[in-house]
């Protein structure tokens, strides 16, 4: 038993699903043109567009005559292939012997799973071609061709059409769909027959005798063909989507759109690989031929669209790039997905995805060198440290410190605050203190404590002397004398 | 003019306690089948392992904001902050610091009680509000702390108490607590308000950090019911 997907008028589909400007662009009118020229002509039109009047073979101008609503698509490679991974990656979903027959036709050989409901993954494959834009039909047969015709007869998008009676089955069929070749056809149309039914009744010897070698494979193509071992494809293993853009892009939202329809159709290779996303490496190609480059590391290997996209938008969400965008690419960096089984006192985050893309937006709006763990450096500097990206697995909390700390922590003036002293005349200690936030008279005073540093590197060093004072109205502070200025550092709290 | 919704001259003015008790009943039995999301439910809290704040209130109320008014110098609010830093760090709950005068020291802290801390270090009470706005919304922390002690008080007075009303809504639906530092009582919508009035003497240098939390009295000037939120 052969299944088909099949989606008629596939390069007009191709093309429409990928234009941001219109959520349902089948229907509105719309045609397909070899090339964006004015000479151009029409390849395929919706059926609107062919109510409007729009035909096959009409020029650009002709076509807008007769449909001022029109949307001029043109042909374009990379949507074609970017439909073309999609179906294949849909009729992967039947079994893992697909042929890739012809643009718009998949075919899958079921015999390797005849236990499965193929019914069942025949629909859910339409219906995510369909999510997707892409409407497609389906059809079960014995051999390949069967289910070809049987694709091709099924009218209404998602129909599965499944050949039971195979001489039943063909008799209505036109001749044209077994693709007669030119000379056949005409020798045919004169004889009056229209359908394979008519052309099926004569006898078989008789017509190969008639038509030589050349109607042999046409006479076999009229009796539904024979069952053969497809020419099959292997199953993606690198997911990489691209898109080149009709119209350059300068805002995010149809940036956003494409972007989505690419991370969809990676989400299901990712799906059919068991594999997993650690990675996700965009490129944005702009007017002005630069190129904007963005790696992003996930905080865990993930397979859904939405998490993929979420991650992406956080950094384009901030983007500005000089000049438009004509075209974008995205690479997954495929790795295993994660198994994990966390230690019994570990604790890791609840949604590390979600942590992810809080800190992303948390960097957006402030930078990423302002976000982050403190981590203590190994060094006598005052306010030695530096920030670390917040750890995804807490270990067990470790014992407190042998030594418990003495006294209340200090909020830091940053930079500190200038100060002025006041000295009596026969003390050499300060009376008073002014700064730009506060003043006071100091009724204690402990230190000095000097401390030095780094003298061996002079663009490193530091020497620095430490006082502990009070004021009387309240109030503890780190009065600092720093090369001969004095500072207060920052507040006992 | 609706003559006949007027009342006779004769009638009372307002009806008596008496005969206003059973209407009240009856419109506050109306208002719970109405709104049941103003169902009072029991409050989650996090204890802060303060014992002059856990006997009184049960400790920092879960899904709600808390003022913590800082009205005199060196009045303990970073001593807090190590407090909850160490709680936190035993209960296995992620806290972040939006820090709006950068003005954390790590060098102050053991080292064990930062590895679960997320510094945002920013400058400006907007720029610290709205990353606050982002972080409650992460369902991976448990505390989120706003520190605005040291913002200027012109500053925080130009923040429209409909912010600060954003953040309570917003807040109303994580399991987060929400702890916001400011000079001086600010927050309308804060569900608790406790205060910081005592400074340090000169001689809290040398004794035991252990010590000065355990006398640290925090008052409570406001405690307002948590409203459930469908949980």
């Amino acid at each position: 038993m052969f299944a088909v997907l099949h989606v008629s008028s596939f390069a007009l589909h191709a093309a429409l699903r990928l234009r941001a400007t219109d959520r349902l662009p089948l229907s509105r009118p719309a045609a397909l043109f070899s090339d964006p020229s004015r000479n151009s002509l029409v390849l395929e039109c919706t059926s609107a567009a062919h109510r409007a009047g729009v035909r096959e073979g009409m020029t650009v101008p002709q076509a807008l005559a007769r449909c001022p609503r029109l949307l001029v698509c043109p042909r374009t490679a990379t949507g074609e292939g970017e439909a073309s991974a999609l179906l294949r990656a849909a009729t992967f979903l039947l079994s893992p012997s697909v042929e890739e027959t012809e643009p718009g036709v998949c075919t899958a050989d079921l015999t390797l799973g005849a236990e499965l409901d193929h019914r069942a993954l025949i629909g859910q494959g339409l219906a995510l071609l369909q999510a997707q834009d892409l409407p497609a039909t389906a059809g079960l047969g014995r051999t390949p061709l069967l289910a070809l015709y049987a694709a091709q007869q099924a009218q209404a998008p998602t129909q599965l059409l499944e050949v039971t009676d195979e001489r039943t089955f063909l008799s209505p069929l036109p001749l044209a769909i077994a693709r007669p070749p030119a000379e056949i056809a005409a020798v045919i149309s004169q004889w009056g027959l229209r359908t394979l039914g008519d052309f099926n009744a004569l006898p078989a010897a008789e017509l190969l005798q008639r038509f030589g070698t050349a109607g042999a494979a046409f006479i076999g193509r009229c009796r539904g063909g024979e069952p053969r071992p497809l020419r099959t494809v292997p199953p993606a293993r690198r997911f990489h989507a691209g898109h080149d853009l009709d119209d350059p892009l300068a805002a995010l939202e149809p940036l956003l759109f494409s972007l989505r329809r690419l991370l969809d159709r990676l989400e299901l290779e990712l799906r059919q690989a068991g594999q997993a996303a650690a990675e996700i490496l965009l490129r944005l190609k702009l007017e002005n031929d630069d190129v904007h480059s963005h790696r992003t590391v996930l905080p865990e290997p993930a397979v859904d669209a939405g998490i993929l996209f979420q991650a992406l938008h956080s950094h384009l969400h901030t983007l500005q790039t000089n000049a438009a965008i004509i075209s974008l690419d995205v690479e997954l960096v495929p790795t295993r997905a994660l198994v994990r089984q966390t230690g019994l006192f570990e604790h890791g985050l609840r949604d590390p995805h979600g942590f992810a893309e809080t800190l992303a937006r948390l960097a957006a709006k402030i930078g990423a060198d302002h976000i982050g763990t403190p981590r203590l450096i190994d060094s006598h500097r005052p306010d030695a440290f530096q920030l670390t990206p917040p750890a995804t697995l807490l270990a067990s909390p470790a014992p407190p410190p042998r030594h418990a700390p003495l006294g209340t922590p200090l909020r830091r003036f940053r930079p500190p605050l200038p100060a002025t002293l006041e000295f009596a005349s026969d003390d050499p200690r300060p009376r008073y203190v002014h700064t730009p936030r506060f003043a006071g008279e100091i009724t204690t005073l402990a230190g000095p404590w000097r401390s030095s540093g780094d003298w061996w590197q002079p663009e490193e060093k530091w020497d620095r002397i430490e006082w502990d004072i009070g004021l009387a109205g309240g109030g503890l502070y780190r009065l600092l004398n720093r090369n001969g200025a004095w500072f207060i550092e920052g507040e006992y709290d | 003019m609706n003559s006949h919704n007027r009342l006779p001259l004769s009638a009372p003015i307002a009806p008596s306690a008496a005969q206003a008790r059973p209407a009240v009943e009856e419109l506050r039995h109306l208002l719970a089948e109405r709104f049941a999301l103003s169902a009072r439910a029991p409050e989650r809290l996090l204890a802060t392992g303060l014992p002059a704040l856990d006997k009184v209130i049960g400790g920092l109320p879960l899904g709600a904001l808390t003022e913590v008014c800082c009205t005199v110098p060196s009045c303990g609010s970073h001593l807090l902050l190590g407090q909850l830093l160490e709680i936190t760090r035993l209960t296995q709950r992620r806290v972040a610091l939006v820090d709006a005068a950068d003005s954390f020291d790590p060098a102050s802290f053991p080292s064990g009680d930062l590895e679960h801390l997320v510094w945002v270090r920013c400058q400006g009470a907007n720029t610290a509000l709205a990353l606050t706005d982002i972080l409650i919304r992460d369902a991976n922390l448990g505390l989120v702390v706003l520190d605005l002690r040291a913002v200027c008080a012109a500053e925080l007075r130009r923040v429209p108490a409909t912010q600060w009303y954003r953040l309570q809504r917003a807040v109303e639906a994580t399991d987060l607590a929400l702890v916001v530092e400011t000079p001086h009582a600010c927050i309308a919508s804060a569900h608790v308000r406790l205060s910081l009035h005592q400074p340090q003497s000169p001689d809290s240098w040398q004794r035991e950090r252990r010590t000065l939390i355990d006398a640290l009295t925090p008052s409570v000037e406001r405690q307002r019911a948590i409203r459930a939120f469908g949980r």
